[in-house]
């Protein structure tokens, strides 16, 4: 005690007054900082800070509208939507991302890589935004993900929807298939605000109708944590979902016009002469559209681009052929018109036929006789459409070929349609510096040589003939439906133009091709088959040739390489009296018309005919009629 | 020595109110950060926070019942035993987060280092009382006050927690500079601190070189380090005027905050109470700084002032740096808010210092000059 009182008394509390003095102004000065800079923050920055935290908590997700259904002309779904898992990772949460992506890869090491690209890809994006990694993952891969979950963070699997072709290869080409967004796309439909990764139409209808089909995307407002999950939803405009569109094609006949055309090259195409929709619309070889919604892999596609058969093309609107003897109905129109030949006037055809100092081969080499025009079609005889092309000129029978819509688009609005090609002096002078030489337009007289035809456009002026001389511009839209299913707005038939052709020379030429089929000697008398299922029908083939070969030198098929074999093409409609369907059937190198083309035809019909007569209670036998003509050629 | 009726008299009711003020409020602002986050006990850190600050309560019972003077005497003691438990931490402590902090008592997890803080307040005390030489020190006086300080902020700095280490060296050289140094050893302290300052820079593990970088460049590293001090700054700033109210705060209970019941603790606070409520707990902690120094300058003795004034200190720099550190003006060098950040040896020490602060308070109307 006594200690600490020594202590005490040296002790002059005075000593450090001063000192305090000092402390007491640092401390004030101290906390006055300390509330200037708060003040500084949280009253002058206040609103923008929180600003700053609205945006971090605050996200907007896209909800992508659920693309439109496409039915066919009875309301059967042809493309639907279906759930399809993707896989994805939040890199923020994985930390290591070639480590869980090593994993997740489960061993595979290609898709390891593939995965790993991915990721570097995806740099600029904001914090925990999910890069998708794969899509369409399969089920048995998903179970892997879901059983290994605790070494996998940061990987996510979303439920999108994606396409369903229920049809797969057998309607490819006219339905055509979707994908992601693409640079092009972007700049072409500037109209309409594409996003990066939306899915677009890529071809056929798909994409001819990508507007009606894809509805409107709405979004929601959400609140996320800092992993970026979902909290809560703060406010949500629903999307608008695609509309249907209904399609003028018959899934019935496009599954019979598939099956009837078995594993050749080429195309078949059905319409409806009384309006122009088209029923039917097969290409093959074929591709399963299916493939593209896992985004479709580069071999994949490397596959389909490499093959020698192009499958990714829809021959019906792209395949440029010779049309062959199809061809002689227009130049037989023209003589018809221009009055070069009357109905009676015959050619006599020994098996060849001279112009100029040339003899050119019919395709009988035992000649047909003497012809007239009826005979000269019924069966085909190339020397009467020699004398008459050479009598009409190149010129008219270009005009013709125009007016039956040869030489242009047929309108039907499917991307990528080809026009094909008439040929013409102008056109050769143009094109090739040299003039037209007589011997071409013999060849043009059957089709052959320049002229080029798609097969959607032969069949666009055999329906002319069927139906008395209307032009329609190809109908593949019946209707556009809102996803409830109402009814939006009707597609009416189109008519292009009406033929300035006399419809007494058409009935001419409407007798002509059903002689073909139901005459001696004709060219279609497969299809006189028909007759079992009460129904007439008019045909022609038509066999293009690929390489000029001189009818010598015909061998067999199988001795000739494929590249260089005809083309087999066939065009009927039926009933003879009142039409209802016709069809052109190309073959690539498939040798005759009459022998290969033809019979693919008939089993058409065959079916078509016979199913609709099961489908079609007797009262509405519209066909009888026709059915009582028969006989009559 | 008998408890004299003037004690309970004179017991600075004041002090402890306002003390348990803060720390109720405190315990409230944890609680909000409860709403998102559970420790992994499964028991809620606030509610974990409340019976430490029992505890505190109990040990603060102790360091105002027994007279200051007798822990002065006994401060080489009591330093000693600190250093022990220190030295026993680099041994057996738990590790978490990258350093070993912690000494696992049964249940109980103690951090020796926020004890050496009284430590050393009563340790300088008990040095400079006895060596007074009537003016300012010079460096040869200093000598032993420096290793006294030395030895435990190296034991920490192996821990390492260095953050604790500088707020020793800062509150150590309050006291010092309180009592007064000559010119002389205050060009010897600033020319010997420039001189390290690169050694220091060497010794530093890479994590503690990124945050120093960070703090001069937070967007260097926007997702990383910086990460802290942008959220941090968003959320006091996105307070405002009036704050997003109790339980609102999106940062926080987002947990876009990191730390948010240690370091950033005073984020949550600014992020729902706004300006208001911010300026509202820098005034009581204001006024009770300032109580401190009024009772370090009441002391009637210098062992009385020098106590009060290095509890008082304790409690400031814990203020200051702990707010420099999130509003971004100083790096985050885990330094806790007084009463407010979650940890119970931090909540403990404080209490301890705030029991010195009343037992000078009480005791100078006892002690005749």
């Amino acid at each position: 005690m006594a200690k600490e009182k020594t202590r005490l008394t040296k002790y002059d509390p005075g000593t450090f007054r001063r000192r305090f003095d000092v402390i007491v102004w640092a401390v004030f000065i101290a906390f006055f900082f300390l509330a200037g800079k708060l003040w500084f923050f949280q009253i002058i920055r206040g609103a923008e800070l929180k600003q700053r935290s609205e945006s971090n908590r605050i996200r907007f997700q896209e909800i992508k509208a659920l693309r439109g259904l496409i039915l066919d002309r009875e309301g059967n779904i042809l493309v639907d939507n279906t759930p399809s898992f993707d896989v994805s990772m939040i890199p923020e949460m994985a930390k290591d991302t070639d480590d869980v992506i090593e994993r997740l890869a489960f061993e595979e090491d290609e898709r390891g890589s593939r995965w790993k690209r991915q990721m570097r890809k995806n740099g600029g994006r904001k914090p925990f935004v999910p890069v998708r990694l794969e899509r369409d993952v399969p089920w048995k891969d998903l179970a892997l993900i879901e059983m290994n979950a605790f070494q996998l963070p940061g990987v996510v699997v979303d439920v999108v929807p994606v396409r369903d072709y229920r049809f797969g290869e057998t309607a490819a080409h006219i339905l055509g298939y979707v994908g992601e967004v693409g640079g092009d796309d972007l700049e072409e439909k500037a109209v309409v605000r594409y996003r990066p990764g939306d899915l677009v139409g890529k071809t056929g209808i798909e994409r001819m109708m990508d507007r009606e089909l894809r509805g409107e995307s709405g979004g929601e407002q959400i609140e996320v944590n800092v992993s970026g999950r979902k909290i809560r939803a703060l406010g949500i405009k629903p999307p608008w979902p695609g509309n249907t569109v209904m399609l003028t094609l018959s899934a019935r006949l496009q599954e019979i016009s598939w099956r009837a055309f078995e594993e050749k090259a080429g195309s078949v195409v059905v319409m409806d002469p009384r309006d122009g929709s088209i029923l039917a619309m097969v290409s093959k070889p074929s591709f399963d559209p299916n493939l593209f919604n896992r985004g479709i892999s580069g071999d994949e596609w490397q596959t389909l681009l490499d093959d020698e058969l192009c499958p990714l093309q829809n021959r019906t609107i792209h395949g440029l052929y010779p049309p062959g003897s199809l061809f002689k109905l227009v130049v037989a129109a023209a003589g018809l018109e221009e009055k070069i030949f009357s109905p009676e006037k015959k050619v006599f055809c020994s098996g060849s036929h001279t112009v100029g100092d040339r003899a050119f081969r019919c395709w009988s080499r035992y000649g047909h006789g003497s012809v007239d025009l009826h005979r000269a079609v019924v069966e085909s005889c190339d020397s009467y459409f020699y004398e008459l092309g050479t009598q009409l000129g190149v010129d008219t029978i270009a005009r013709y070929a125009s007016l039956f819509g040869l030489g242009r688009k047929s309108g039907s609005g499917l991307p990528g349609e080809q026009e094909g090609l008439v040929p013409s002096r102008e056109w050769k002078l143009r094109k090739m510096g040299e003039p037209w030489q007589t011997g071409e337009t013999v060849s043009l007289a059957i089709g052959q040589g320049f002229i080029l035809a798609t097969p959607l456009q032969l069949l666009r002026a055999y329906c002319a003939i069927a139906n008395g001389g209307i032009l329609f511009r190809p109908r593949l839209v019946d209707r556009i439906q809102s996803s409830d299913g109402e009814t939006i707005r009707k597609i009416p038939p189109e008519i292009e133009c009406f033929l300035p052709v006399d419809p007494a020379n058409l009935k001419r030429l409407k007798e002509a091709l059903h002689g073909a089929v139901h005459e001696e000697r004709g060219t279609g008398r497969l299809l006189k088959e028909l007759e079992k299922t009460g129904v007439q029908v008019c045909g022609k083939t038509g066999t293009a040739q690929v390489v000029k070969l001189s009818r010598d030198e015909k061998r067999e098929a199988e001795e000739i390489p494929y590249k260089h074999r005809d083309h087999a093409l066939f065009a009927c409609f039926a009933p003879y009296r009142d039409p209802e369907i016709a069809v052109v059937v190309v073959v690539e190198h498939g040798g005759g018309g009459g022998s290969v083309a033809a019979p693919i035809a008939r089993r058409i019909l065959l079916e078509y005919f016979l199913g609709r007569e099961k489908v079609k209670p007797p009262a509405g036998g519209k066909v009888l009629p026709s059915a009582a003509i028969g006989g009559s050629g | 020595m008998k408890i004299d009726r003037r004690l309970l008299i004179h017991f600075d009711w004041v002090l402890l109110f306002l003390v348990l003020l803060i720390a109720l409020g405190g315990i409230l602002n944890l609680y909000s950060t409860s709403q998102s986050l559970t420790s992994v006990g499964g028991k809620p850190l606030f509610m974990k926070q409340l019976y430490w600050l029992g505890v505190g309560l109990l040990v603060m019972g102790v360091t105002v019942a027994v007279d200051y003077r007798f822990m002065v005497r006994h401060a080489y003691w009591i330093y000693g035993g600190i250093i022990v438990l220190l030295i026993l931490v680099l041994f057996f402590g738990t590790i978490a987060n990258g350093s070993q902090r912690w000494l696992s008592l049964g249940g109980l997890s103690l951090q020796p280092s926020e004890f050496v803080k009284i430590g050393l307040i009563l340790v300088l005390t008990r040095y400079i009382t006895e060596n007074q030489i009537g003016e300012a020190y010079e460096i040869r006086n200093l000598i032993i006050p420096l290793g006294l300080v030395s030895v435990p902020v190296l034991l920490i700095t192996r821990q390492p927690d260095l953050g604790t280490a500088l707020f020793l060296v800062i509150l150590s050289f309050s006291i010092i500079f309180f009592i007064g140094v000559k010119r002389k050893a205050l060009y010897i302290f600033a020319a010997t601190g420039m001189t390290l300052l690169p050694l220091f820079w060497l010794a530093l593990k890479e994590y503690q070189r990124d945050r120093i970088l960070t703090f001069f460049n937070p967007e260097r590293d926007p997702l990383g380090t910086g990460y802290h001090i942008i959220q941090s700054i968003i959320a006091i700033g996105s307070g405002g005027g009036l704050g997003k109210g109790f339980l609102k705060g999106t940062q926080s209970q987002l947990k876009f905050l990191p730390e948010q019941q240690t370091d950033f603790v005073f984020s949550v606070f600014a992020e729902e109470w706004g300006f208001a409520g911010v300026v509202v707990l820098l005034a009581l902690f204001l006024f009770l700084v300032l109580w401190g120094v009024r009772i370090a300058r009441n002391s009637r003795d210098l062992s009385g002032t020098l106590i009060a004034f290095g509890a008082t200190a304790l409690i400031f720099w814990g203020v200051f740096i702990n707010i420099c550190m999130v509003i971004g003006v100083l790096p985050v060098v885990g330094i806790p808010l007084p009463f407010f950040s979650y940890g119970g040896s931090s909540l403990v020490a404080m209490m301890a210092g705030v029991g010195l602060l009343i037992n000078v308070s009480m005791r100078r109307f006892i002690l005749q000059p």
